[in-house]
């Protein structure tokens, strides 16, 4: 059992530069929530403040309700995995993974016995004689959150583990922390840039930007209803799209395009009539069909769906891109006809989705 | 076998006898104190010949030796356990060398008889040689005690398909 409560969390460095503003999430336990956003947005500094390695400067951090907020790290019961792995390069696999119970003088046939459990979940067994510079970035990984799980902490914290590996490893590497999650069924707290992550790993997203917390929900909710611009730029692949538009009579209007509401966004948008709004269209809800023209200016077929990046109207018109079912060779400069299957609506002023 | 036998052995697979390890490195110690003592002995010029010599090298090698075995008995490989019990008998041999030698002569000095070695200097040395082959031996018995069990584990191991 390990729930923990951030309340009113504020970090303000020495220098007065605030990072984190009023920050409020409850981990429920079992639970792995994802702290995502642009760098210098505040997640690791919240990261290290859970962890003790950073001071709370303003709020309370609760674990099972008990405050810890000036709690010293080692005594805070949480194990974090770093970025660089931070391994030991003079200690094998077994060593390093048994090397926080040896300081502890935990008796070594319990430590053995950790240790092996932990291999054994992670598929390190068989390396576990060997030394990190002989093991793979994934592997690597595969240990530090070995070191992680022998302390059985009640919380785990990831700072952004994947980001040294290549492409290929960090897809691997992320299914193994899934799994593990799944296995041990502990509360997590995992930092990630890379909205992927985010998505996959996530039972609950937290997105932020310039140290406020701008959307807090399951990964559905923040790519299904977006609360504001930031949050419906941040989550997808490739971006949603943000045109500027004006109501008009039941309609949006735009450089070169119009698109007609269903009666439920009428009357949403009833108090923005003559107003500037803001259309967001994924680019997967846009699907060749009469109504928008778009010049072509780039095709990437990525096998299942193309890619297309076009301009509304003319080549100096308004960018939009567009993820199109099936393999398509369009030219630069073909003109096509496209259309939004779904579309959302931000208020210009405040950024904030109108519902 | 007990469970906690049974871990303690299993345990072996993946860290190092330092036992024996250190055992050997404090034979290489109590070398060093050894000669200390007796190379600062300036009693006329008994010492002045070639047995001296010999005694020098001798430390020389023993100590790179004792240090290559300390490094295998780390890794428990068996046969320098053999190395230690060899140069364990050599360091008890050196007693009956140098020490006696020096603790039964008389030199004279100014018509005066002076001891070479005084019973005070000669317990010492003698202490440090048998504590350094205490420790020779007593790391070489450690580490082909802990050989054969591993030995036997991994074959267990190896029988059943786990992966050692």
């Amino acid at each position: 059992m390990a729930e923990l409560s951030l309340q009113h969390i504020d970090k303000i460095y020495d220098n007065k530069v605030q990072a984190v503003f009023d920050f409020n999430l409850d981990v429920k336990d079992g639970e792995l929530i994802v702290l995502v956003g642009p760098s210098g947005c505040g997640k690791s500094t919240t990261l290290r403040m859970v962890a003790g390695l950073e001071d709370i400067s303003a709020g309370h951090l609760l674990l099972d309700g008990k405050d810890i907020t000036r709690v010293p790290a080692k005594d805070r019961d949480m194990a974090m995995v770093f970025q660089n792995y931070a391994l030991y390069g003079h200690m094998t696999v077994y060593e390093n993974m048994a090397f926080s119970l040896t300081l502890r003088k935990e008796n070594p046939n319990v430590i053995h016995k950790k240790v092996m459990a932990a291999a054994e979940i992670l598929g390190l067994t068989s390396q576990l004689n060997k030394k990190p510079a002989q093991l793979s970035g994934g592997q690597r990984q595969r240990v530090a959150m070995g070191r992680s799980i022998v302390r059985n902490p009640k919380v785990f914290l990831f700072d952004e583990p994947l980001s040294n590996l290549d492409a290929k490893l960090r897809g691997a590497t992320r299914r193994e922390i899934l799994l593990l999650h799944k296995r041990l069924n502990a509360t997590m707290l995992y930092v990630t840039h890379d909205q992927t992550e985010a998505l996959t790993l996530a039972d609950r997203i937290v997105c932020m930007s310039m140290g406020h917390v701008q959307q807090v929900g399951t990964p559905l909710e923040l790519y299904d209803s977006p609360n504001n611009v930031f949050v419906a730029s941040f989550i997808g692949l490739p971006p949603m799209n943000l045109l500027d538009v004006e109501v008009d009579h039941g309609e949006l209007v735009g450089k070169d395009f119009r698109v007609s509401l269903n009666p439920e966004q009428k009357r949403l948008l009833e108090s923005y009539q003559g107003k500037p709004v803001i259309l967001g269209v994924r680019p997967e809800d846009v699907e060749e069909g009469a109504g928008i023209p778009l010049t072509v200016s780039v095709n990437e077929n990525l096998g299942m769906n193309t890619l297309v990046y076009g301009n509304i109207g003319g080549p100096s018109g308004i960018k939009l891109s567009a993820k199109l079912k099936g393999w398509k060779n369009y030219r630069h400069g073909d003109r096509i006809q496209v259309c939004f299957k779904r579309i959302h609506l931000f208020d210009k002023e405040t950024t904030n989705a109108i519902r | 076998m007990t469970e906690d036998r049974l871990i303690r052995t299993d345990r072996m697979r993946f860290t190092k006898n330092s036992l024996s390890s250190n055992l050997a490195i404090a034979a290489i110690i109590f070398d060093v104190f050894y000669f200390l003592k007796i190379y600062q002995s300036d009693v006329g010029t008994f010492y002045y010949n070639y047995l001296i010599g010999i005694s020098v090298i001798y430390n020389l090698v023993f100590m790179l030796a004792a240090f290559l075995a300390s490094e295998g008995v780390k890794n428990y490989k068996k046969p320098y356990s053999w190395l230690l019990f060899a140069l364990g008998a050599g360091q008890i041999l050196r007693i009956f060398i140098l020490p006696l030698r020096a603790h039964s002569a008389v030199i004279s000095s100014g018509g005066v008889e002076i001891a070479v070695m005084g019973n005070g200097q000669f317990l010492w040395v003698v202490a440090c040689l048998t504590i350094s082959a205490v420790c020779l031996m007593a790391s070489a018995v450690v580490n082909l005690v802990k050989c054969t069990a591993l030995e036997a584990h991994r074959k267990t191991l190896a029988d059943s398909g786990v992966c050692v």
